[in-house]
């Protein structure tokens, strides 16, 4: 089968220190950032007692042209991390900075529309992002109305067919129902609509994880030559480790609202560092031994009224007892950054390759 | 050679609606040994899960088996009636489904959906209900204190094992499950097939496994067979269809697939979408979307041809090798 | 072995399911169902009368120049009142005011109960517990008593039935819609509404509203069953005005005048029957909408079809 190596990118790499690939200009200021990102909620009403952490103190930055991973699996928090960068939801605490400016101080309706058009969000269930009773060309037609209020009509259907091209849909299908299209092409046309207002950044929520596996490859290589040829930043959110290395350049791997590794993609997948983040690789790899998961039965994480301390410190092969009282921040280790007391402790003798995990976690096991 | 314990042959069904009667599955044939997991891939449309629901005779109007035989153990299992079948199930054969938060009453404990399900299918008093539904919580990995669990206490990986253990109340000889995995995260996904496989090793049942994940399928199962709008597009052993597949549409599925570690290669995937099947296409049903397709693919429809240990519903192989009805495994 | 081709560059939509916008198929549906037939008739029967009266009344309606209170004969197919008018032209010509009533409360009310509801439910918070608030209080309010009051206030006649029902209906469908709309206001689509930046008005009128259709068809059909029978009701009670020609108001002139014991039954009969008829007409034409659109509702069918080797 033919193959060729694309793994070498040329998009500048800003995560941490000690970046491998360089490029001509020095980096620029990051397109997005969030400081001490969170995100709880109050389960059943106003009084009461039971409070859902589902992203604390989460710091991530995207560049221009850039496509990062966000990687987690149900109950990480990254659905509430996209979410949070649209403002569907208000955060709890910590603030978003687009070009540098705070969007906490957005409050006229002027400023929020003008976000809105920088960076839009593509959902992840196709059946239920378009409104029946509307043709597709409505959601693209109204953002082009919204936010591009210099085109007149006939320019805006223009634009419309424009954008449908660009996502790989011919014109004709402006007319159409969302009954009338597959499942790809109504997450093409997610896409469209997106990038009808010229965003920057797209927010991907796990935009191919209802499609058919045959239909994904499509939609992801879409995704990537949007950012070549638009000039878009992808944030791709998936569950599914090898989407995410074919698309993303970077990869931040979320656990329990948590930020636990992050990194470029190669190193973070070649030399995992985190407990997690192995745990993840040797599930999802295709050649590791099952016991290389260690009977860890991927039970959903402890978010309600959390404890001080890492939340991963149940399932963890390396837990000590200063993993119960306080909580790891991400530091820079290497070229990624790693939240766990051990690795960072142990930092630079202690990076362990999936197969040492597994023979650190039967040691452990042994107790 | 192991024994045959399931022979499906030409099985057909339709689903009978007023616009039009929907052939979902087509003279499709295969044969189960005991012991062995076979997989069941395809994707959404193929019809897979309709087959399944068929062999175990789980369909409803207006689903309807009209053609072929399933035979289990020497009889039929589609001319059997409802007492008859009702005593095959869950000791022949039982079946675990795609969600359990579907399949399991939220009203009633897991201890007391066991007791319900071996005083359905058999007379065991209560000391050895409780025997046996402690014993199955054991097998799978679960404390058996989760017996007077519900269902919603339960995390979706624990639910899904818990469907397991009630699949092997009975220690069946044959467990048919549809997409058990889909709904779980990746690590439980893991370990759930493991603990399946495990399982498999230890009692001795065989599976019939229903999935989209090509993953899982290259990992556990011994024979697979791809589906594709309907009919078997190829069958083999797991080893020569990933090693050497030959059906466009298996290779095309091959190459969709990205991986975590090895070559980073181009997906390519397989344009297009399966065909309506109330209106399926003329000639071989995988024509619209082939990349190696022939002016015979319009209008022929190839049958299933063996070359060598593989079935290949092509008509690229119609020439060297002879139509025959072949089994999935040898 | 051949190369494969790359996916095509522009998809022409291979993949197109079956289109379930054609309007002839949904006709089809329609006459094949024989709820939806029998409703469809009644209700066009009636339009028919309504618009057309004079085309079908032998009399009319208001001559008081017959012999009163005879039973049907050839001359008098449903005998005359009274007064010496012929009962047959009445019901006749009482078509039209009594469906004109019953569509424009139908209407206004489930305009009401559908904008209150849904912005119930999409705005949600504050308004949403003032506005549930009002509708309960719409709908335990006493009917009676708030009639009789209101009669002593608003002159007898159309435009005030007409008010009164407005006000005594419109709470039903509303908790409805509003359910309704809760369970859609975070569908994705909506979600995709507010964050490309529409007012909240906007997303209510043209986002969540086309959506219910069919529950707004239902409820304005169920509607029309209800206040068909309550107009003729109120009527009959006599707050409505015993000179305007509408079936309620031929029961009570009826009533009046002792029609079942003394007089003409049919006198009586008649209006009654008529009622019961619209009203079945709508409610056949509501339970068949219900069966065509939710296919698990119908009638199931067991087709035997012989084993074939396909």
């Amino acid at each position: 089968m033919a193959g060729h190596d694309t793994s070498h990118r040329d998009a500048p790499d800003a995560a941490g220190s000690g970046a491998s690939h360089l490029s001509s200009q020095a980096p620029a200021e990051p397109l997005i950032r969030t400081e001490d990102l969170t995100k709880h909620f109050r389960l059943g009403g106003m009084f009461a007692k039971r409070v859902l952490h589902a992203v604390d103190d989460f710091n991530l930055t995207i560049n221009e042209r850039e496509i990062v991973a966000l990687v987690g699996e149900s109950g990480s928090g990254k659905s509430t991390v996209a979410r949070l960068l649209a403002r569907i939801y208000p955060t709890t605490r910590g603030d978003i900075y687009y070009r540098n400016r705070s969007l906490h101080g957005l409050r006229r309706r002027k400023d929020l529309l003008w976000y809105r058009g920088e960076v839009a969000i593509v959902f992840q269930d196709p059946f239920s992002a378009f409104n029946p009773v509307h043709r597709v060309s409505h959601g693209v037609l109204r953002n082009l109305a919204l936010h591009r209020p210099e085109l007149n009509a006939a320019q805006r259907r223009q634009e419309a067919a424009r954008v449908f091209e660009s996502v790989g849909l011919s014109s004709k299908m402006l007319r159409r129902f969302p009954y009338e299209m597959s499942g790809g092409e109504r997450q093409r046309v997610g896409f469209a609509q997106a990038l009808a207002v010229r965003p920057k950044l797209i927010l991907a929520d796990e935009p191919v994880s209802m499609l058919d596996v045959s239909i994904r490859a499509g939609v992801l290589n879409m995704m990537s030559a949007l950012r070549d040829a638009e000039g878009v930043s992808i944030l791709y959110i998936t569950h599914d480790l090898a989407s995410a290395r074919y698309l993303a350049d970077r990869v931040i791997v979320m656990y329990a609202g948590h930020q636990v590794e992050s990194g470029p993609m190669g190193t973070v997948l070649s030399q995992p560092k985190h407990p997690y983040t192995q745990l993840l690789l040797a599930a999802a790899a295709d050649h590791e031994q099952d016991d290389a998961i260690s009977g860890d039965t991927g039970e959903p994480p402890r978010v309600i009224n959390p404890t001080e301390g890492c939340r991963f410190r149940w399932r963890c092969p390396l837990a000590i007892e200063l993993c119960s009282q306080v909580t790891p921040r991400p530091m820079p280790i290497g070229e990624a950054q790693v939240a766990c007391h051990v690795v960072a402790a142990g930092d630079g003798s202690h990076e362990t390759r999936p197969a040492d995990a597994a023979a650190v976690t039967h040691a452990s096991r042994g107790q | 050679m192991a024994e045959a314990l399931l022979e499906v042959t030409d099985l057909t069904i339709d689903y009978l609606t007023e616009a039009a009667d929907v052939r979902a599955v087509n003279r499709v044939s295969f044969t189960v040994h005991s012991g062995e997991f076979l997989g069941i891939v395809g994707e959404s449309g193929c019809g897979k899960s309709t087959l399944l629901f068929g062999v175990a005779q789980l369909l409803s109007p207006p689903g309807e088996v009209v053609g072929g035989q399933a035979v289990f153990h020497g009889r039929d299992m589609v001319k059997l009636d409802r007492e008859e079948l009702r005593h095959m199930r869950w000791r022949d054969y039982s079946v675990v489904m795609q969600s359990a938060m579907n399949a399991l009453n939220p009203m009633k404990s897991i201890g007391a959906q066991f007791k319900d399900t071996l005083r359905a299918h058999g007379n065991a008093s209560s000391e050895e209900i409780t025997q046996r539904s402690e014993e199955v919580m054991g097998l799978v990995g679960i404390d058996a204190a989760h017996l007077a669990s519900y269902p919603h206490q339960l995390s979706g990986g624990m639910r899904q094992r818990a469907m397991i253990a009630m699949a092997l109340l009975y220690t069946p000889q044959l467990v048919i499950m549809d997409e058990p995995t889909s709904a779980l995260d990746v690590v439980a996904q893991r370990s759930l097939m493991s603990k399946i496989k495990d399982l498999q090793h230890g009692l001795g049942f065989a599976v019939i496994f229903v999935t989209h994940d090509m993953s899982v399928v290259s990992r556990y199962s011994d024979n697979v067979i791809v589906m594709y709008a309907g009919e078997i597009a190829e069958a083999a052993a797991t080893d020569t269809i990933f090693r050497r597949p030959l059906h466009p549409y298996t290779r095309g599925l091959m190459s969709a697939l990205p991986s975590v570690t090895g070559p980073r290669k181009e997906l390519i995937g397989i344009p297009g979408s399966p065909p309506d099947l109330a209106r399926p296409p003329s000639g071989c049903r995988f024509n619209p979307r082939c990349p190696e397709v022939m002016p015979a693919c319009l209008t022929d429809e190839p049958m299933l041809y063996r070359v060598g240990d593989d079935a290949v519903r092509c008509l690229l192989y119609a020439e060297d090798a002879e139509a025959q009805r072949p089994t999935a495994a040898r | 072995m051949t190369t494969s081709t790359s996916a095509p560059e522009i998809l022409e939509g291979a993949g197109v399911l079956e289109t379930r916008g054609d309007p002839l198929r949904f006709v089809r549906a329609v006459l094949r169902n024989r709820k939806a037939t029998a409703g469809i008739l009644i209700l066009a029967l009636m339009t028919f009368v309504a618009l057309f009266p004079g085309l079908i009344a032998p009399d009319d309606p208001l001559a008081t120049i017959y012999p009163p209170n005879e039973l049907p004969s050839s001359a008098h197919l449903l005998g005359t009142t009274q007064l010496g008018q012929d009962v047959l032209s009445q019901l006749i010509y009482s078509t039209r005011l009594t469906l004109q009533v019953t569509l424009v409360v139908s209407v206004i009310a489930t305009f009401l109960s559908m904008i209150v509801g849904v912005t119930a439910a999409y705005v949600g918070g504050i308004t949403d517990r003032i506005l549930t608030v009002v509708i309960d209080v719409f709908l335990i309010l006493p009917v009676l008593p708030l009639l009789i009051l209101l009669a002593s206030y608003l002159p007898p006649g159309v435009t005030s039935l007409t008010i009164v029902l407005c006000i005594t209906s419109w709470a039903f469908q509303a908790r409805q819609l509003r359910s309704q709309g809760l369970s859609i206001r975070n569908r994705d689509f909506l979600v995709a509404a507010k964050v490309r930046g529409e007012r909240p008005l906007y997303i209510i009128l043209v986002e969540i509203v086309p959506t219910m259709t069919s529950l707004l068809a239902a409820s304005f059909l169920g509607l029309a069953v209800f206040v068909v029978g309550f107009a003729a009701s109120l009527q009959f009670l006599g707050l409505g005005n015993s000179s305007d020609l509408m079936w309620g108001t031929m029961l009570y002139n009826a009533q009046q005048a002792a029609a079942l014991e003394a007089g003409n039954p049919w006198w009586a009969l008649a209006p009654g029957g008529a009622v019961a008829l619209l009203g079945a007409g709508f409610a056949l034409v509501n339970y068949a909408f219900d069966e065509i659109g939710n296919p698990a509702l119908r009638p199931a069918r067991r087709r035997r079809r012989g084993r074939s080797s396909a």
